[in-house]
């Protein structure tokens, strides 16, 4: 009894043994082989491309290129995609300037530093506008005493030493004190509200609440009738029914606009900002797969895949004028 | 109510006010609050997901009605019965029903690896090179019987790379050699020789072990091989494709079959079988019946569509697909890179490392600072992988052999330390016996030891395997994709892993992923992560039971 526990125990470690090195060797076997396949094969789109795509970079451009990575992939099923949210500057210093990553979705054009630091390692990166966010103010559903905000007054509530109560703001606001959600200074979302709205970069508050994640600025704003919060449209627009939007005006209070998707596409409302995709110029040229999804992915940009998202689409003439550069550099 | 005497004036201590229970119950009473506290909060959550998952209040009133005559009522009443008259048929049955369920689990999950990951023809191809090259052994062995050093190994390990590696550039193995061999053999009839054959072999072996009978061995085996084929005959009705079925049916149906023969042989507990059947066939009748008066069933997001598909924008379409075999991949590189280099290390420390003099004490301060190791937050094991395989070795960021080979490194610590359990558990007095036969160190640790803690070392193994799988923070280190819409093709393809998508869906604005499709995500995840701990338990206590 004992003599054949020990004889199978020892079959067994066999066993293991050698399935733990026939998998290993699988894996290495199969590295090998995995290139040369999938490329014989055509659909009915005359042509068919295969391969891998890789998107890195803003999580506020991944929602859009996860719909369209979704959209490309029920026509072409030979192309994998991968997208990952790696923020806008992590993605351009960890993943596309090393060159792992083909496109990289911003949420703010590319700095001259990163743009230096992807050419010195061969890197040519390409701008390309595909979307606006609008960005909306929100504010407790209990808040009556407030429909509409200027950028003068979210300056005064934004900066430094900024505003402690309503009323400092505006007189006839009460007198209770600003509890305030935003996003973390490493969002580009908080970027491009420190630069256009409070006025200067970097120079924002730093006593509020400050998230990676935009459902928590709505859970905050909902929980308090005091607190005031700014975050993505679409974050709003999926939270309506919990959290009040507030116009918005450049100047004059009574130019306040609603934040809706029509009036960002109108330019109406000031504060959409432009989302960007920097596909890299060599993947352009030396992959099919990146080209076809590129053309897709500008083609679809002006589309309701973009409002169903809570974007504001391209324009045509931007859609066009899209194609034509992608020609251009296709060809270069 | 401290009332201890300062002083004993020789009374008996315990005697009148002296002692008092209070303390006592207070502490007992304080410990049973901190369990139910532990325990009710862990069930709340997962009832909790569980409800957002499978949401039962959607479904009809009549479905409810119908699957507690059909189920719930007769399963209770039989384990009632079970549980006053006969515990042990109630253990019998409780295996019998839990078993193809599980089995079930595991013939998906060699589904995935057989179908998906390597096709159906890769799989063929290694199947038969390792036939030819256990052949080449077994002839070897026959015809030398005197080996000169050192042969036996070389010969053996020669005949496993020859025929599943190869030599990289000079001579493809064989494996591949008959994966690109002009075969017409359609993946049916490849799966019936590649996995429905080595199944039968088993089954045939274990009754044949069982019942001490070779015919019976032949009988079983032949009947397994029946039902490799009727199962691709029956492949149309069923509508699933017939190479999947195989390995689905044969996964279920011949554990399965192997534990009903034994009950029913030694006619041990024979009603203990009746529990599966009416638990079976109370399913099956129940969703007939409700598919025939058309009673909705709850609109689940843990559904047949979720485990199939990739991930959608919208919520109804979102699958955790390619996720789940990527963590299955994933796993694969775990249990081959950390399994072996774990077992060696505890075997090395616990068996033939020093324990004295300078060389000891620095002996000591590894084992103690492994123990440290295995406490080391993930994310750190994450930014090690990053720099390691990634910076260093250059590997592909994001890539399943990364990852797999990560998270290996956060496990090798747990893994080596419940081996050296295991390997101190077993009693010095084996290993003396051994050596007083004769044998040497190595044949006691090959022929003593490692098979008397292989139980051990298995377990605490699969538990660590268990954390492994659902580890997020090293994935986001090292760039494992937040999406993916196909399985990855190969190891050293970017892959997604089921914690990285569903950390992924916490973030997005619809509710419907935060609450829905993110539960339905992590009631999958902790399936999988259960069903390895159930397996942990079977083989402990198989090997238990045999020792």
């Amino acid at each position: 009894m004992t003599e054949s526990g020990f004889l199978s125990r020892r079959a067994f470690l066999a066993g293991t043994g050698a399935t733990g090195a026939a998998a290993l060797a699988g894996c290495i076997g199969e590295t090998g082989g995995s290139g040369d396949d999938g490329s014989a094969e055509t659909t009915e789109g005359g042509q068919s491309v295969s391969g891998g795509i890789t998107i890195t970079g803003s999580s506020t451009v991944y929602p859009v290129s996860v719909a369209m990575a979704e959209e490309f992939e029920k026509a072409n099923s030979e192309v994998d995609i991968s997208v990952d949210p790696t923020g806008t500057g992590g993605g351009f210093e960890n993943h596309f300037c090393p060159g792992n990553s083909d496109i990289n979705g911003a949420s703010r054009p590319i700095t001259d530093a990163e743009e230096e630091n992807c050419n010195e390692n061969g890197v040519d990166p390409r701008q390309f506008q595909v979307a606006s966010d609008a960005l909306t103010v929100v504010v407790n559903k209990d808040a009556t005493w407030v429909d509409s905000i200027t950028f003068e007054e979210l300056a005064q509530i934004w900066r430094p030493d900024g505003a402690q109560q309503w009323s400092d703001v505006r007189d006839d606001w009460p007198d209770k004190p600003l509890e305030l959600y935003g996003p973390a200074s490493t969002s580009g979302t908080f970027d491009w509200f420190t630069e256009n709205v409070v006025g200067e970069a970097g120079s924002h508050r730093s006593d509020y609440e400050a998230t990676e994640d935009d459902n928590n600025i709505v859970a905050g704003v909902e929980g308090s009738p005091n607190a005031m919060g700014y975050l993505g449209f679409a974050y709003y627009q999926e939270n309506s029914d919990r959290v009040k939007a507030v116009s918005v005006a450049e100047g004059d209070a009574s130019n306040a606009v609603e934040p809706t998707l029509e009036n960002a596409k109108s330019g109406d409302y000031p504060m959409a900002r432009p989302l960007f995709v920097y596909p890299a110029a060599g993947s352009i040229q030396e992959k099919d797969q990146v080209y076809e999804f590129l053309k897709f992915y500008i083609e679809q940009s002006e589309t309701d895949i973009v409002t169903e998202i809570g974007y504001v689409p391209a324009s045509a003439d931007l859609r066009d004028d899209n194609l034509e550069t992608l020609e251009e550099i296709r060809n270069e | 109510m401290a009332t201890e005497r300062s002083t004993r004036d020789g009374s008996w201590y315990g005697d009148g006010e002296g002692v008092n229970q209070l303390r006592g119950q207070l502490f007992k009473w304080g410990c049973l609050g901190a369990m139910l506290f532990g325990i009710v909060m862990v069930f709340v959550l997962l009832a909790y997901v569980a409800i957002d998952a499978i949401r039962p209040l959607t479904a009809d009133p009549g479905w409810h009605l119908t699957f507690f005559l059909t189920l719930v009522a007769p399963t209770s009443a039989l384990l009632g019965y079970y549980g006053l008259r006969d515990r042990r048929s109630g253990l019998v049955g409780a295996i019998a029903t839990a078993l193809p369920a599980f089995c079930l689990l595991v013939g998906a999950g060699i589904s995935l690896l057989l179908v998906d990951v390597f096709r159906p023809i890769e799989w063929f191809g290694t199947a038969v090179a390792l036939v030819v090259a256990v052949g080449v052994v077994y002839v070897h062995r026959r015809l030398r019987t005197e080996p000169a050093a050192f042969e036996r190994p070389i010969v053996t390990v020669g005949a496993l790379v020859l025929a599943v590696v190869g030599v990289p550039g000079v001579v493809p193995s064989l494996s591949q050699l008959f994966r690109n061999a002009p075969i017409a053999l359609n993946p049916a009839t490849m799966l019936l020789y590649s996995f429905a054959v080595p199944v039968a072999i088993l089954t045939g072996l274990a009754i044949a072990r069982r019942r001490e009978s070779r015919r019976d061995g032949l009988i079983a085996a032949a009947l397994t091989v029946v039902g490799g084929v009727l199962a691709v005959i029956a492949a149309p009705a069923v509508g699933i494709d017939d190479y999947l079925l195989i390995v689905l049916s044969l996964s279920i149906a011949a554990p399965t079959a192997v534990y009903v023969e034994g009950v029913v042989r030694e006619r041990d507990h024979l009603v203990g079988l009746a529990l599966p059947i009416v638990a079976y066939v109370g399913t099956f009748l129940g969703a007939a019946l409700v598919e025939a008066y058309g009673f909705a069933g709850p609109e689940a997001w843990l559904d047949w569509q979720f485990l199939t598909s990739a991930h959608s924008r919208f919520p109804q379409e979102a699958g955790i697909y390619p996720a789940l075999v990527g963590s299955i991949m994933m796993m694969l590189v775990i249990v081959v890179s950390a399994f072996p280099v774990g077992v060696a290390a505890a075997v090395y420390l616990e068996e033939y490392a020093p324990d004295s003099g300078t060389v000891g004490r620095v002996v000591g301060l590894i084992e103690m600072n492994i123990a440290n190791l295995a406490g080391v937050p993930s994310v750190v094991y994450g930014l090690l992988g990053l720099a390691l395989f990634i910076r260093y070795a250059d590997m592909n960021t994001g890539s399943v052999i990364v990852g797999g080979l990560t998270v290996g490194l956060l496990i090798l610590p747990i893994v080596i330390i419940s081996s050296q359990e295991a390997i101190r558990a077993v009693p010095n007095s084996m290993r003396q016996a051994s050596y007083g036969m004769g044998a040497t160190k190595w044949q006691t640790v090959r022929n003593v030891v490692l098979p008397e803690s292989i139980p051990g070392i298995l377990t605490g193994t699969i538990l660590a395997f268990g954390r492994a799988i659902g580890e997020t923070a090293p994935l986001l280190m090292i760039g494992a994709a937040a999406v993916v819409f196909s399985p990855p093709g190969s190891f050293a393809e970017k892959f997604s892993a089921m914690p990285r998508q569903i950390f992924a869906w916490s973030h997005e604005p619809s509710a419907e992923f935060r609450y829905g499709v993110l539960a339905a995500g992590v009631v999958t995840l902790l399936v999988v992560l259960l069903s390895m701990n159930a397996a942990a338990i079977l083989i402990r206590n198989r090997y238990q039971r045999r020792s």
